[in-house]
């Protein structure tokens, strides 16, 4: 018996557990070979074409063949921030972003209140997958029904109306707020859920048997809490809304947003289009360093 | 209040699949007559059906590229320390969080611009890969941080090498994530249309561009409708599949 175990353990050991052994003995050695493809990809693919895009803003273009030239200069930034077209649009893109922001809190958190605490659990899963399919679902056919929808004599919202004698909202601004809110309500449940899911139910016991009122326990103790789960979800539904440029083309009439417009010059003027595109960058960026303090990118 | 959430949620897709059997051309609300003519219709439309075989290749692509960066990441990320790792996750998730303009004009002057490349169905590929390796990334991360490296570690106590391990341990364990993440990313890629109209050239057609470039015109709307309840019905399987296969991670990794 101890003889074949002695007899094991001497055999030499394969090129297979040798190259295996090496590899443990060298963690540096696996995380370069594990690494290696995915950032050559991310850095080369992408973060380069991040780089070009803000490096094409300061380009210009040749008036006659629409040609890039790679001449750098600030006419774009300046054409950009002083003409009141494009800062008109700039304001309204915000406002619209912020007003779906908003209507996304108002509708989801109820929602993900009552399926974080108030379903039954075994409920839950099926609720929760109910929510999530349809974020899946795609993106260009729910903006297409939504135009279905909103048409000014024949659309369901027109025919839903009909009773209360108020006209269907037709296409603009509020047809881009409404198909917008709808399309990023997901993207506020799930993190609100989360959230939510994570705080205990004793808090909401503790605070009745303190006497509050549900509406006051809502406000001094749920809303604290899921705050950061809150502004989660609202960097998913800002930034949405901000860069949308195919929802407003469909829906919203003759609205400008700031993404129609880079669609709209793209193909003629590359580095103004660029130079516009920064705009959402830039409210992004201050966005995510305000949002960072709150502790809300951690839930991410 | 849950009830009219979820009604507000689903009422669109519902109008989009009753449209595609409306027998009027017009399509006001509500639909009088019901036929599925323009189902058979559309079965037999050459270019949709060339449209729909250009988005099953990007999307095949996208997503076998995905899933090898994806999952390779998940591991460096997941596993080990090393100077840069903020940065790096950072960098894999900026595609889709950056506004999907941004990101579609960066790739189009990165391609264009920077290294003189043409469109193609390979530009579109390149682009859809990109933004679905967090999509499967995310997956898999869940899942190994849930794992964790006991079981990994007890195998190799047993005496098995790193490549044996990996096969009869790990991988088994990861590829419910795997799974999930890859028929997300297949469904991100088939229905993806934001970054799709700025990188691909004026010949190659998915079904998203294809819808886009139809939905302004009234004479073929039936065709239209019946294509979006297509997609709709499309996504969802997937979708709900991979929420079967994944368990625990609620939004898939998306979020």
């Amino acid at each position: 018996m101890t003889g074949d175990v002695l007899e094991r353990v001497e055999q030499p050991a394969s090129a297979r557990r040798r190259l295996s052994a090496a590899l443990f003995r060298h963690p540096r050695v696996r995380l370069a070979g594990l690494l290696t493809l995915p950032a050559t990809w991310l850095v080369l693919v992408y973060l380069s074409a991040l780089v070009s895009l803000l490096v094409t803003a300061f380009f210009t273009v040749d008036e006659f063949t629409n040609a890039v030239v790679r001449q750098l200069t600030l006419d774009n930034v300046r054409e950009v921030l002083t003409t009141p077209a494009y800062l008109g649009a700039a304001v309204r893109t915000v406002a619209i972003a912020a007003t779906v922001t908003l209507l996304c809190v108002l509708l989801g958190f109820p929602m993900a209140f009552f399926m974080a605490k108030v379903a039954p659990p075994r409920s839950r899963n099926l609720l929760v997958a109910l929510v999530v399919t349809p974020l899946w679902a795609s993106y260009l056919v729910k903006v297409y029904a939504w135009q279905a929808m909103v048409q000014p004599e024949t659309g369901l919202i027109a025919w839903a109306l009909q009773p209360f004698g108020l006209p269907g909202p037709g296409f603009g601004v509020t047809a881009t707020v409404l198909t917008l809110t709808y399309l990023w309500l997901p993207y506020m449940v799930l993190p609100v859920y989360a959230g939510l899911e994570r705080m205990p139910d004793s808090l909401l016991d503790a605070s009745g048997d303190l006497g509050a009122r549900p509406a006051r326990t809502v406000r001094s103790v749920v809303v604290p809490l899921v705050w950061p789960s809150i502004v989660a979800g609202s960097v998913f539904t800002f930034s949405l809304s901000l860069g949308d440029y195919i929802t407003v083309q469909i829906v919203g009439g003759r609205t400008q947003m700031i993404g129609n417009i880079v669609y709209q010059t793209y193909t003629s003027n590359l580095p103004f289009a660029a130079a516009i595109a920064l705009i959402p960058v830039a409210i992004m960026v201050v966005y995510l360093a305000l949002v960072r303090r709150t502790g809300a990118l951690d839930t991410l | 209040m849950m009830a009219v959430g979820l009604a507000f949620v689903y009422v669109p897709l519902v109008v989009i699949v009753v449209n595609s059997l409306n027998a009027s051309t017009v399509f006001a609300w509500p639909p009088q007559d019901f036929t599925t003519k323009w189902w058979v219709q559309t079965a037999g439309n050459p270019s949709v059906r060339h449209a729909v075989l250009t988005s099953v290749e990007v999307a095949v692509v996208a997503t076998a590229v995905a899933l090898v960066l994806g999952t390779l990441l998940a591991f460096a990320l997941a596993r080990y320390r090393f100077f840069g790792l903020q940065a790096m996750s950072l960098l894999v998730v900026l595609p889709i969080a950056l506004p999907g303009i941004v990101t579609a004009l960066a790739f189009r002057t990165g391609f264009r611009t920077f290294l003189g490349l043409e469109l193609s169905i390979w530009t579109v590929a390149i682009a859809h890969a990109t933004f679905c390796v967090v999509i499967v990334y995310n997956n898999a991360v869940a899942r190994l941080r849930r794992t964790g490296v006991a079981p990994e570690e007890a195998s190799m106590d047993l005496g098995a090498d790193g490549f044996t391990t990996f096969r009869l341990v790990t991988f088994p364990l990861l590829r419910g994530a795997m799974l999930a993440g890859a028929l997300l990313a297949f469904g991100l890629s088939f229905d993806e249309i934001v970054v799709t109209l700025f990188t691909a050239p004026p010949g190659v057609t998915t079904l998203p561009i294809w819808i886009f470039q139809n939905l302004q015109r009234p004479n073929q709307a039936p065709t239209v409708n019946v294509v979006a309840a297509v997609l709709v019905l499309i996504s969802v399987v997937p979708i709900y599949l991979s929420q079967r296969v994944a368990g625990e991670s609620t939004a898939g990794g998306r979020i």
